[in-house]
């Protein structure tokens, strides 16, 4: 393996390591400091750890893959992913429901992990922008969509081994894969707010508590609070993909020429 | 001066080259137009000028070029950029800002350019294009033809010394078209620029041209004076085909230059049409009083006229007369006052999709509405959607009025421009509807397309179904137009006979009347063969 | 029209300073300038209904923390009811103090939101792309041209939905959106296409070649490094062990940008001036910090240090903690006095 690639693939590892380690840190931390204040920086400092680690994802994105194709490909690709989510607002009945993710999960799944993270961590960033929305919890945002493209390379992995492609069995694998992310995507960002919610001594989220209980604290408040949510949102999913997908990936193998991708994504 | 030696290009993965051995020289300071059917490699052959050939699309090329002492193929797209300028086709796709200014700057961000240098040349160039005044507008404020200035603009700012432009008229009205080859002309001298544009309205360039750049599959690519490549096209504009009828040489370029006839005989099919067909064809859709509004503004204003079985209804207008919204309005997709009858029912009776039914709907890019896997996949689909059964229909029969029998099961999308038209029209049509509406069906459509157009239309004339053709093309209209209906300001201008329209109002004339006025003559086929000339 | 820069320093120093206390009466005050604030700023660009939309968020937010607060957390002396304790997690004491925490909560986490709306109210998009570094062109590229072509994109899609509706498409089931993503999909990876020629053809060249992968290196050690400062202080680690790796940390990301950015030949057309009053708010602002900074680490402001625990009692309030509370309506003062 040639010195790009361990580059690269260190890159990945470093940013899910550290990304994912900082999301789930309040469990970890039976032993922070006790001041009350302390624990209302801790999703900034998360932010800020996930904002370092999405800077260098782009960083190598942009010294390997990013030329003018495919900036221009990813940007109208952002932008109609954008676009989607704002029918999420117009869709009435029960929140939750993102059209956002097949395209990302698509996306990674055919043309690689890269352009998988970037489209989903670009099209929360594009439209974060268009609607003014921008907060402390956009990088959180942004790193667990990305992810969601990014996983995607595993079923790419699988179906590949199994010679499934084209089969019935691919779209089953992707509907599913959307419908774990649609319950993923709550849990993690989640992990985002909880602390806030609940910090300092004695909360819902204690310094003091052991791990176990802590995490049993949080499913706790999840079921609570996010649940429905992302249900709506797991179920949109699997229907969309299996929808969706035979379609949009015809378009994409029509592309990939064009586009001559010169690395996997 | 640009210098093509023994040029040879083929596209990744294909066996076929797009041209070989191409030779050509053209002189500083020249305007060239670039002239051959789609798909000939003319839009190829000026990328290489640029370097945008082979550098961004791949491939393969053999031979020389030489631009003002630099190669292309060596130097690539970005050196080059200091040198050629380049428009392209579709204003919207070659945006990368929304504000005008910001666009115009790119290159000069590009480039490396100081802030003062390009505060400098911006404003310059802004003065020239004569879009001052606008410079911190939004792209999307802007009519076509400005943004295809702005387009220019931007490809002026670096001081190149060669303007390529790829057909950049095609989606605009002739309004616009004409305000935008007048500026090319105007900076050409101003700036002593060498132009190569690729056009298919020649008219407006020929008076002039120094060069014409002719590619043929036959040929291969010559290049001369238009006096020379002239009598070689394929498709010339009307006057010079009416020249060429009559025999007078040399060709005249514009109707001013063309010698004055002596009329000895009275022209041919002087049959004048009123508001009202000569026969008495049963009406398929009433309007009468139609109004309607959009944001507050009165689009449309007490506008009636009927449309007839088996006729071909052309409606024409300035951009914005609201002929868009009168579509709109029959279909019942907006709100307007006033009645709208169709097939004897008055349509606010109607379920929209009973209307549906009876008129189908060719968009301004038909694409919007390919998605299937085939041809024939997209004509089942509208059956569906209409309720109808796919079962027992011969769609191989169905396909070859529209010259698509043999391509049945092929993918629409791999189809050509023309082919991709005729495909949606098929599928919009499939549940047999008695009206068609097609807005702006030619648009940066060549001549073959055109044609075979003129043929289905004729087809579904005899058929009896009813057409109503939204165009801006004053010389395809005049060919197969029954009626003409004028918008203006939302206003019913005319209604009538082609041979009015397309002499009275000074906008809409054919290049045919400018020649022969009075005459009544609006297309070269309406010429009497034996004409006395002085 | 206020320097972007002076905003993301005021954004900071008041971010720091709500994330430094939990007293109510100071954070109350906080909002109550940021309300001010954001309601002169949304006056001004005409949105309506700006506060009443933020005061239903911070609302909420104290509504959830509060509710979530008493019912997991039952620290605290003055009982209110008590849930049996086989209830899991729940079971135990409903008291007033872990109420009262959870409206501070909720107080933290309203002023947070409403602090960003304001800065995306104050500055355009254009200020908040122009902020990206230059080492980042080539996506700060992507993120315009996706924003400018998000609007044609929609017409487009409404192009295509009213045509296929025509042609008889119900547009009921999630299947009848199909005939609308896919030519949308289509042509507007033509589109993409066509722009990409557009920018080559303009000279926007592939990225700087960093086949060194040099700086890449020192930027996910610059991370590793604030990465380990937090650790160790989270870890109650001393502070000169932390700090300097924080420092190091940033410097190192800093730099390596700032390399990175010289490399590019790039020049930019637009240009925000410094005015006078962006100088003066600046001053004043770094004033507060650093005074700030000094009070904490002297220990001289432990009125920031509320708790409602174990007894509820009154905050205690300062002079200076009230003065710092000032510091939102800081920019209003000064442009009103321009």
């Amino acid at each position: 393996m040639n010195s790009t690639r361990l580059l690269r693939l260190a890159t990945d590892l470093i940013v899910i390591f550290l990304g994912l380690f900082s999301l789930t840190s309040p469990f970890f931390f039976t032993q922070a400091r006790d001041i009350d204040n302390q624990a209302a920086a801790f999703p900034i400092m998360v932010s800020l750890i996930i904002l370092l680690c999405l800077m260098i994802v782009i960083f190598e994105a942009q010294t390997s893959l990013l030329d003018s194709k495919m900036i221009a490909f990813l940007a109208v690709l952002t932008a109609i992913n954008a676009g989607l989510r704002f029918l999420e607002n117009a869709i009435p009945g029960p929140g939750g429901f993102s059209p956002i993710f097949f395209l990302i999960i698509l996306s990674g799944y055919y043309f690689g992990s890269r352009i998988g993270f970037l489209v989903g961590a670009m099209t929360l960033l594009v439209s974060a922008i268009i609607t003014g929305g921008i907060g402390p919890w956009l990088p959180g945002q942004m790193i667990t969509a990305g992810w969601v493209g990014q996983s995607a390379i595993i079923l790419t992995f699988l179906v590949d081994k199994f010679a499934w492609r084209g089969k019935p069995v691919e779209i089953i694998l992707l509907s599913g894969f959307g419908g774990l992310w649609g319950i993923l995507y709550g849990v993690i960002m989640n992990l985002w707010f909880w602390p806030f919610l609940g910090a300092g001594a004695g909360q819902t989220f204690s310094h003091t508590a052991g791990a176990l209980e802590n995490l049993q604290r949080y499913v706790a408040y999840y079921l609570a609070t996010s649940l429905v949510w992302d249900i709506t949102r797991t179920v949109g999913n699997i229907l969309i993909i299996s929808i969706m997908t035979t379609s949009v990936l015809k378009v994409f193998q029509r592309f990939k020429q064009r586009f001559s991708f010169q690395i996997q994504g | 001066m640009i210098k093509f030696t023994d040029l040879t290009y083929r596209y990744p993965l294909r066996s076929q080259a797009v041209f070989e051995d191409v030779n050509l020289e053209i002189n500083a300071g020249t305007l060239t137009l670039v002239t051959g059917a789609s798909g000939s490699g003319k839009s190829t052959l000026l990328r290489c000028i640029n370097g945008l050939v082979p550098h961004f699309s791949g491939g393969t090329i053999a031979g020389k070029i030489q631009v003002f002492g630099s190669d292309p193929i060596v130097e690539g797209v970005e050196v080059m950029a200091h040198k050629v300028g380049f428009v392209f086709q579709e204003p919207e796709s070659q945006f990368v800002f929304d504000v005008i200014e910001d666009e115009i700057a790119f290159s000069l961000e590009n480039a490396g350019v100081s802030r003062q240098e390009m505060e400098r040349r911006i404003q310059e160039v802004l003065q020239m294009v004569r879009l001052s005044p606008l410079r911190k507008k939004n792209l999307s404020e802007i009519s076509g033809g400005e943004q295809q200035k702005v387009a220019i603009a931007s490809a002026l700012v670096t001081q190149p010394l060669v303007l390529i432009l790829d057909e950049p008229t095609s989606q605009l009205d002739p309004v616009s078209a004409d305000e935008v080859l007048k500026f090319v002309i105007e900076l050409k001298n101003h700036l002593n620029l060498t132009v190569l544009i690729s056009e298919h309205r020649l008219e407006r360039l020929l008076p002039y041209t120094d060069l014409i750049l002719n590619l043929s599959a036959e040929r291969g690519a010559i290049i001369g004076k238009p006096q020379e490549i002239l009598p070689l096209m394929y498709q010339v504009p009307p006057i010079v085909e009416i020249a060429q009828r009559l025999k007078i040489s040399p060709l005249p370029l514009t109707p001013p230059t063309f010698p004055q006839v002596k009329l000895s005989h009275k022209p041919l099919k002087q049959i004048e049409k009123h508001c009202k067909p000569q026969d008495a064809r049963p009406v398929c859709l009433e309007i009468n009083g139609l109004s309607a509004r959009l944001n507050d503004q009165l689009i449309l204003d007490e506008v009636s006229f009927n449309l007839h079985q088996s006729e071909i209804l052309v409606l024409m207008g300035p951009n914005g007369a609201g002929k868009t919204t009168l579509l709109r309005s029959v279909l019942k997709m907006i709100p307007h006052s006033g009645k709208v009858t169709l097939m004897g029912t008055d349509t606010n009776n109607l379920q929209f999709a009973e209307i549906i039914q009876e008129i189908a709907y060719l968009p301004q890019n038909p694409n919007d509405l390919l998605f299937a896997e085939s041809v024939i996949e997209e004509l089942k689909i509208t059956l569906k959607n209409h309720g109808k059964v796919a079962e027992g229909v011969n769609f191989h029969d169905f396909l070859k009025p529209f010259d698509l029998g043999h391509l049945g099961d092929q993918y629409p999308r791999d189809l050509s421009v023309g082919e991709r038209q005729r495909t949606a029209l098929a599928a919009v049509t499939v549940h047999d509807p008695r009206i068609i509406f097609l807005d702006e069906p030619t648009r940066g459509m060549d001549y073959d397309v055109k044609k075979r157009l003129n043929f289905l239309f004729h087809h579904w004339r005899q058929l009896g179904k009813a057409i109503l053709l939204i165009t801006h093309d004053v010389e395809f209209a005049a060919l197969l137009a029954d009626r003409v209906v004028i918008l203006e300001n939302g206003k019913l201008l005319f209604c009538g006979a082609p041979r009015t329209a397309f002499s009275k109002f000074p906008a809409y004339q054919t290049q045919t009347v400018r020649v022969f006025p009075g005459t009544g003559w609006i297309t070269p086929d309406d010429i009497a063969p034996d004409l006395d000339l002085q | 029209m206020i320097h972007s820069i002076v905003w993301m320093i005021w954004l900071l120093v008041v971010m720091v300073f709500i994330l430094s206390t939990r007293n109510p009466i100071y954070l109350g005050l906080i909002l109550v300038g940021l309300l001010f604030l954001g309601h002169r700023l949304a006056r001004e660009k005409k949105i309506k209904n700006w506060v009443l939309a933020n005061l239903r968020f911070l609302l909420t937010m104290i509504l959830l923390s509060t509710l979530i607060n008493g019912f997991f957390s039952h620290v605290g002396q003055t009982i209110l009811f008590t849930i049996p304790q086989k209830w899991p997690l729940i079971g135990g004491n409903f008291t007033l103090e872990s109420l009262v925490y959870g409206v501070i909560n909720g107080l933290v986490i309203g002023a947070l939101y409403i602090l960003f709306n304001i800065i995306n109210l104050a500055l355009s998009i254009k200020q908040l792309t122009r902020m990206i570094p230059r080492a980042f062109h080539p996506i700060t590229m992507m993120v315009t041209i996706s924003l400018t072509f998000f609007p044609s994109i929609q017409k487009r899609a409404r192009e295509i939905k009213e045509a296929q509706m025509i042609r008889g498409n119900p547009m009921k089931k999630i299947v009848d959106w199909l005939p609308i993503l896919i030519p949308l999909l289509v042509t507007s990876l033509e589109n993409a296409f066509l722009l990409a020629e557009s920018m080559t053809t303009r000279g926007f060249h592939q990225p700087i070649d960093l086949r060194a992968p040099g700086n890449l290196i020192s930027l996910i050690l610059g991370t590793f490094f604030v990465f380990s400062g937090w650790m160790m202080h989270l870890f109650n680690y001393p502070r000169y062990l932390s700090a300097p790796l924080f420092v190091i940390g940033f410097g190192l990301i800093l730099l390596t940008l700032m390399a990175v950015g010289k490399h590019s030949k790039i020049t930019r057309y637009h240009h925000e001036e410094w005015k006078p009053m962006d100088i003066m708010i600046t001053i004043i602002i770094a004033l507060y910090l650093v005074i700030f900074i000094y009070l904490r680490w002297a220990d001289g402001l432990p009125s920031l240090n509320y708790s409602p625990y174990p007894y509820l009692s009154m905050p205690a309030l300062q002079t200076i903690g009230l003065l710092f509370c000032i510091l939102p309506f800081v920019p209003m003062i000064i442009k009103r006095h321009d």
